[in-house]
């Protein structure tokens, strides 16, 4: 048998040492990953057919990414909000709805501001504040049911609009709760 | 470090809340409230010992969950009830304990919550008050007012911080920024914090919260008095939520070490049900303030004695403007408001009578009188009494005094304000002063190039011009002046237009004319035949008591659902710098009330009981210039 020598024994000693350092970087990843807020659901609002009562609606909503930024997954869960309001509850439920065809093209958030720019289709409203009040009401309480959102900036098309054409909603400022 | 706290919090409110009208008889009339304009009803209610409990899942409870953007948690195995409020703040109640949490208080309730068919219930009237909210009876209507239930003023190093957290979320407007004051107003939110609190703070000597507005739109205002050389930051936010600012300078002259303040709700112990207004508390302090909690009127044939109750000292001022602009104002300096604002209408020689919270430390009672009438100020021992004659006043009568009552010294504005300036009429940061009180401008929804909605070739343009022109005959008749923003079918501003072009053209003709107030007239509509009703809109606090007068008139006169009155961002009301109100009359998309919107008679209803909604909000039109 061969006896060690000093230089094998240190080879095995940085051996175990860079064994602790990956087992302790593997601990910290995983808990870290553990640590990192992992919503799983949304609420989303949509107006009943009273025009004015806000019915809470969860949908599921992928977790916070690993490594993800606040400000990336606060967008993304902005986005994601905004196309289940425009696109409403399942079809069979009684709502105010956008006028069909109505998309999210773009969001964006500055500080607690979100910016939502929808297609050229909602502004083929009906004619009567019913649907364009609802519309926006169930839009702005979505968004701003997630943390740190408190207003709505809407644009159409890229545009912003004091109103829409023909319609009565000021769309000239952020839209609040407290403005319904 | 010194630090002032003012922490009513959720505890005592809920202490209050138990202090209110009492649990309700039935489900169905006693659990229905209307929080920010929307009507909530509780279904899923259970009486017990007097009191309501609400089921968890309850949708209008869920509903209102979901407004304030709390959560709630039912975990069984733990028989728990957990709601995280937006702020956040846990409320936690367990099945069969009277002990429940706001926070890091505990508290004690009328009841334990209990579980029936797999569903917890919880007390109603504390949970209420754990969510901040108070309940506030306007004419018969139970509100859900969110209260400003928190404010941290602290200080260390020089450097002043205030936080002030609401059920909702705070927006502050900034209504008065000068060496001597920063004045803060919250609109939408009530407060039972309302009184003056010295405070040994940098930058700041005293605080002063106040309430105005009315029970469906109140303001909270927060007065800083600042000391010399303070200087303030910009409005912040930690969450979103609560309003946040930094202020910087000198402690207050004669301060001793920082002092902490602390006020609080009325004690939770038992007291009699009272008025569904909590009741003002102010501080014991020096500088107590006058509470003025009544004004009542007494006629005779010499002509109207105004008596208004007054506890404590206060200096007045008051002053008259000439005929044709026959108005008469008092200003109660160091006092505040403990009762709700009021508008009265009497008669001659008095046609109305306001009663508002000026600002943070004055109260103004304005009369308009049916001409230039003789007033004496008589300051008595319970208040001050204005005694108006029936007879006109000498020429050379007074416009202007000044006095105290209850031992005040009376105090002489620095600048003696011109009294034919009617920039001194006018109630709150807010208020509107009429060029023309005699102009109501009345809006034709849509017109022209601008259909509106369309149903079998009848457009809703045509039917709103149709009931205007109506509208503005009955007000004519009765004395006002009209203008109507389109006479015909056309447009305002120019065919084809942008909607912001043509609705700011609309208000820009009642902006410029200074009118008493505008109403709009539109008809409704929907992709489908089922909405249907009236809906009143309104978008600014000055609008409110308008809007509520007409849509009370709507209801009554037409045989429509009533829909009743609704906050929402329209841009004509908004933008429109006098009371404003749009009704959307009946929905073309109904068959029922296309059948009605069909009828001329119908539509005559309905300009009548918009005349007579304005007859209720604004009295008769004021006397022409040449009577």
């Amino acid at each position: 048998m061969t006896p060690r020598t000093p230089r094998r024994s240190q080879r095995v000693l940085v051996l175990v040492a860079l064994l602790i350092v990956a087992s302790a970087l593997s601990w910290w990843v995983l808990s870290t990953r553990r640590s990192t807020p992992a919503t799983g659901s949304l609420t989303v609002y949509y107006t009943k057919l009273d025009g004015t009562t806000e019915v809470p609606w969860p949908v599921s909503m992928r977790p916070r990414a690993a490594g993800e930024s606040d400000a990336s997954y606060v967008r993304e869960t902005v986005k994601y909000a905004a196309v289940q309001a425009v696109a409403g509850p399942a079809s069979d439920v009684q709502a105010i709805r956008f006028p069909p065809g109505t998309h999210v093209l773009a969001v964006d958030v500055t500080a607690t501001t979100a910016t939502v720019d929808l297609s050229r289709e909602v502004e083929q409203q009906t004619g009567g504040s019913f649907g364009e009040n609802g519309e926006f009401k169930a839009l702005v309480y979505s968004l701003t049911s997630i943390g740190g959102i408190d207003a709505v900036q809407v644009k159409v098309v890229g545009r912003t609009l004091e109103t829409l054409p023909g319609g009565h909603l000021a769309l000239d400022g952020p839209l609040r709760r407290s403005d319904w | 470090m010194g630090r002032f706290a003012v922490r009513i919090g959720s505890a005592a409110l809920a202490a209050l809340c138990l202090l209110l009208p009492g649990a309700p008889a039935r489900a169905d009339s006693g659990t229905s409230f209307v929080f920010e304009s929307t009507r909530i009803d509780f279904t899923h209610v259970v009486r017990k010992n007097g009191n309501v409990a609400i089921g968890a899942d309850d949708p209008g409870f869920r509903t209102l969950l979901g407004a304030l953007g709390a959560n709630l948690t039912w975990k069984p195995g733990d028989r728990s009830v957990l709601i995280a409020t937006a702020q956040p703040v846990i409320i936690s109640f367990t099945v069969g304990e009277t002990r429940y949490d706001v926070g890091t208080k505990a508290l004690t309730a009328s009841f334990a919550p209990f579980e029936q068919d797999a569903v917890p219930y919880v007390p109603l009237q504390e949970l209420l008050g754990a969510l901040d909210l108070a309940i506030v009876n306007d004419g018969g209507t139970r509100l859900l007012q969110p209260q400003l239930t928190d404010l941290d003023l602290s200080s260390s190093g020089g450097r002043t911080t205030l936080v002030a957290r609401a059920a909702i979320a705070l927006h502050a407007r900034v209504v008065a920024d000068d060496a001597r004051q920063l004045t803060l107003a919250f609109d939408g939110v009530g407060s039972t914090l309302a009184g003056t609190k010295p405070v040994q703070a940098a930058g700041v000597s005293s605080l002063v919260v106040s309430v105005a507005g009315v029970p469906r739109a109140p303001t909270t205002l927060i007065s800083l008095q600042l000391t010399p050389g303070a200087a303030h930051g910009v409005a912040d936010t930690d969450d979103g939520r609560d309003f946040k600012i930094g202020l910087s300078g000198p402690m207050p002259l004669g301060g001793g070490p920082a002092t902490t303040v602390a006020v609080t709700t009325p004690s939770p112990s038992p007291q009699p049900l009272a008025s569904a207004t909590p009741a003002l508390q102010a501080s014991a302090s020096p500088a107590a303030i006058a509470l003025v909690s009544a004004v009542a009127a007494q006629s005779d044939p010499a002509g109207v004695r105004i008596a208004v109750t007054v506890s404590g000292g206060a200096s007045f001022e008051w002053h008259r403007l000439r005929d044709p602009d026959n108005r008469f104002w008092i200003d109660l300096h160091g006092a505040q408001l403990s009762m709700p604002p009021r508008d009265d209408a009497l008669g001659d020689p008095v046609q109305t009578v306001r009663i508002r919270q000026l600002d943070p430390t004055t109260v103004r009672v304005a009369l308009s009188l049916t001409g230039e009438k003789l007033v004496n100020v008589l300051p008595t021992a319970t208040g001050i009494e204005l005694d108006v004659a029936t007879v006109d006043a000498p020429a050379d009568a007074a416009r202007i005094g000044t006095g105290s009552i209850g031992g005040a010294i009376p105090v002489v504005a620095e600048a003696t304000p011109n009294p034919l300036d009617t920039s001194n009429w006018k109630f709150g940061p807010q208020a509107y002063v009429p060029a023309n009180p005699r102009l109501i401008v009345i809006d034709p929804g849509h017109g022209g190039s601008d259909r509106g909605a369309i149903r079998n070739g009848v457009s809703e343009a045509a039917l709103a011009l149709d009931m205007a022109n109506r509208l503005q005959a009955i007000l004519v008749a009765r004395g006002w002046e009209v203008t109507m923003t389109h006479t015909d079918d056309s447009d305002v501003y120019a065919p084809n237009d942008t909607a912001r072009q043509e609705l700011q053209a609309r208000d820009d003709i009642a902006n410029n004319a200074g009118a008493r107030l505008l109403v709009s007239v539109h008809v409704n509509s929907f992709i489908n035949a089922g909405p249907n009703g009236t809906t009143t809109y309104y978008a600014k606090p000055s609008d409110v008591a308008l809007a509520d007068a007409i849509r009370q008139r709507l209801a009554a006169g037409l045989a429509t659902k009533d829909d009743g009155v609704v906050k929402s961002k329209f841009y004509i009301v908004l933008h429109a710098l006098m009371p404003a109100a749009l009704v959307e009359t009946a929905f073309l998309s109904n068959p029922d009330d296309f059948a009605k919107l069909n009828s001329p008679q119908w539509r005559q209803h309905v300009a009548q009981a918009i005349a007579d909604g304005i007859g209720d909000y604004a009295g008769a039109p004021p006397p022409a210039p040449n009577q």
